[in-house]
């Protein structure tokens, strides 16, 4: 009970967030005059003037498109010098080098971070200097986060606009959403998770000695500048390996109540500025609708079923009810001062999102409860989704849903005026299926290789870090279990990467050349090859003429278009990876029902 | 060696990624705008 009023509590918060921060978004993007022109317009000016940036410049969908991609490829390569150079960068009190960060982690992180990803195959205690993660890293915890809003306005601008030739300038979306809206919540944000306890120091790691009179390094760091970042931008990378379940990361309830705030916030208010900027807000609370209904599902299924728990631990005269001094339940893997409500929240909240911080272990959940974050990632990141790739995943499955509504009133489809052809549909098409190609093949690739037990493309470098090497040879090796839930673990981390979440199930040994080469793939492809289709419908719709609303138009703005699109987003996961859930979680699920504990 | 493999694979991607959307727009080339 406490973790469904818990759920009802956290929507009350959130919701009362959608209306004033998707207006003033929509004053942003719109390049309307704003509470904080003032402050930040004289740094916006300065900005195109240095990089010889004309705003007004239209850009047709191809060249927002190539901006983009040139941005990131850029910042990528920069990355990457930047992690495999940090030996001889300031900041460093631990002495890292690049051997902490070899070339193929190196690659898997760049790309992490540049995808909104934020995948980690390495404990950042062990491997990145303050600097790494100040400069390296937390620049694309910006910049990221921007371009998926910014492709998400792109989008918004194609439906909104009418005969028009170009999406907006991708130059100034990037610096307004930056400036106007992550920076104003970010030194706010940051300000609040130092009063929570977050460190924000350069002083090295400290060594105490513990009461039993052993030696214990406390790691630190400049934490609280990552950690708001972190959430709101629906990045998800942790300062430390343990991510928000660490106590210098996430330390207090309130702390953890508003970090999901953050994650959810600025997805939310999209879709009210996506109606703002339509011309009819019930068109974006359509969208709000579909992705709340969605949510507290899942929710809800995963914060009963771990409640249940395992039913063998119970016949086995363990007490597994809730009780005034026990949460019962399934505890493992969750932090006791969370307990299974504000467990279960955010792990949905940050898989909903395509953010990937974890405040609980998710490969300790029971099978259903590990089903939910798994499958809201399938989903596309759409319920709610990652910051503007939330609203522009949510909007192509629309255009589907539109596509198979007008296929059965056997009339042309048509989305907020604009008639949905075979362009459109072509594109949103395969936006779906490159996500499903990409998890559901490098999941069956990394099923099924084997290489050589001695191969170095299959070993874990521990000698980097103060450890053994471990060669794992087949690619299932680097499961934690067998069976069912080690076919979950790689599902799970291809799903994560191809969805740009990033939280890991965690029982996958990833810091191999063989993992992070596919799953960076994973991640490039389900980045952009997912985004270049969407702008493509910008440009295509932007171009289009409106047309009337007659009486045989189909309404969006409904109940009956909330359900629809629920459907399609269900349909369309379920269709395409029930086949690899039912060899992973569902198995699972019955097997334990059958009286296994594994 | 080891970076300029990582870095050709990154670079080819993103040429990919280039001609993908020249693809793309070749492709809507033949839609109808009625």
């Amino acid at each position: 009970m406490t973790g469904i009023f818990m759920i009802a509590v956290y929507f009350v918060s959130l919701f009362l967030l959608v209306k004033p921060l998707g207006s003033y978004m929509a004053r942003v993007f719109e390049g309307e005059k704003t509470l904080l022109s003032p402050v930040f317009g004289w740094m916006e000016r300065l900005i195109y003037r240095i990089l010889g940036i004309n705003p007004e410049d239209d850009q047709p969908w191809c060249k927002y498109g190539a901006a983009m991609l040139a941005f990131t490829l850029v910042s990528i390569l920069a990355t990457y010098a930047m992690l495999r150079l940090q030996g001889m960068l300031p900041l460093n009190p631990q002495g890292f080098d690049g051997k902490q960060m070899p070339g193929h982690l190196a690659f898997n992180t760049a790309v992490s971070f540049a995808s909104n990803t934020n995948w980690q195959s390495y404990s950042p205690e062990l491997a990145l200097s303050y600097f790494s993660n100040m400069v390296a890293l937390a620049f694309h915890n910006w910049a990221s986060a921007s371009v998926g809003m910014a492709v998400a306005i792109a989008l918004v601008r194609g439906f909104s606009r009418k005969s028009a030739k170009g999406v907006g300038n991708f130059w100034a979306d990037l610096t307004r959403a930056t400036l106007y809206i992550l920076l104003p919540i970010s030194l706010i944000g940051a300000l609040f998770f130092v009063w929570q306890g977050v460190p924000m120091t350069f002083h090295a790691p400290q060594t105490i000695t513990t009461l039993e009179g052993a030696k214990q390094t406390i790691a630190l760091g400049p934490v609280a500048s990552q950690e708001i970042l972190k959430q709101l931008g629906t990045n998800g990378g942790g300062f430390f390996n343990a991510n928000s379940a660490h106590p210098f990361e996430n330390p207090t309830p309130l702390s953890n109540f508003v970090t999901l705030l953050l994650i959810f916030c600025i997805p939310a208010a999209l879709t009210y500025t996506f109606g703002r900027m339509v011309g009819n807000v019930r068109q974006g609370w359509a969208i709000l609708g579909a992705m709340t209904v969605l949510f507290v599902a899942g929710a809800v299924v995963c914060n009963v079923a771990e409640q249940a728990g395992n039913p063998n631990v119970a016949k086995a005269h363990v007490m597994t009810q809730s009780t005034a001094t026990q949460p019962g339940g399934n505890m493992e893997g969750k932090e006791t001062r969370f307990g299974i409500g504000a467990s279960t929240l955010f792990a949905t909240v940050t898989t909903g999102a395509s953010c990937g911080a974890v405040n609980s272990m998710h490969d300790s959940y029971t099978p259903v409860g590990g089903l939910v974050p798994l499958f809201n990632i399938m989903t596309g990141e759409v319920i709610f989704g990652g910051v503007g790739s939330g609203l522009y995943g949510m909007l192509m499955f629309a255009v589907i849903a539109v596509f198979i509504a007008g296929l059965m009133v056997g009339r042309t489809p048509e989305y907020l005026g604009k008639k949905i052809e075979k362009f459109e549909v072509q594109m949103a098409m395969l936006s779906v299926l490159v996500l499903a190609a990409s998890i559901l093949g490098f999941t069956a690739l990394s099923a099924n290789l084997n290489y050589p037990k001695d191969s170095p493309i299959n070993t874990f470098a521990g000698s980097n870090y103060g450890g053994a090497d471990t060669p794992y040879g087949p690619t299932v090796g680097n499961t934690n279990n067998g069976g069912a839930h080690g076919f979950s673990e790689i599902l799970y981390a291809y799903t994560s990467a191809t969805g740009n979440n990033g939280s890991a199930f965690a029982g996958l040994t990833a810091n191999t050349p063989h993992y992070d080469l596919t799953l960076g793939l994973a991640m490039l492809i389900g980045r952009f090859l997912m985004i270049i289709p969407l702008l493509a419908i910008a440009g295509s719709m932007a171009a289009k003429k409106s047309v009337p609303v007659s009486a045989g138009t189909f309404a969006t703005d409904n109940g009956t278009f909330v359900i629809l699109l629920v459907g399609v987003v269900i349909i369309v996961g379920a269709l395409t990876f029930f086949p690899a859930l039912s060899l992973g979680p569902i198995v699972e699920h019955y097997q334990m029902l059958g009286g296994g504990l594994k | 060696m080891n970076d300029l493999f990582y870095v050709a694979v990154t670079v080819a991607f993103f040429a990919i990624a280039f001609a993908y959307i020249r693809g793309c727009e070749n492709l809507r080339g033949g839609a109808v705008d009625e």
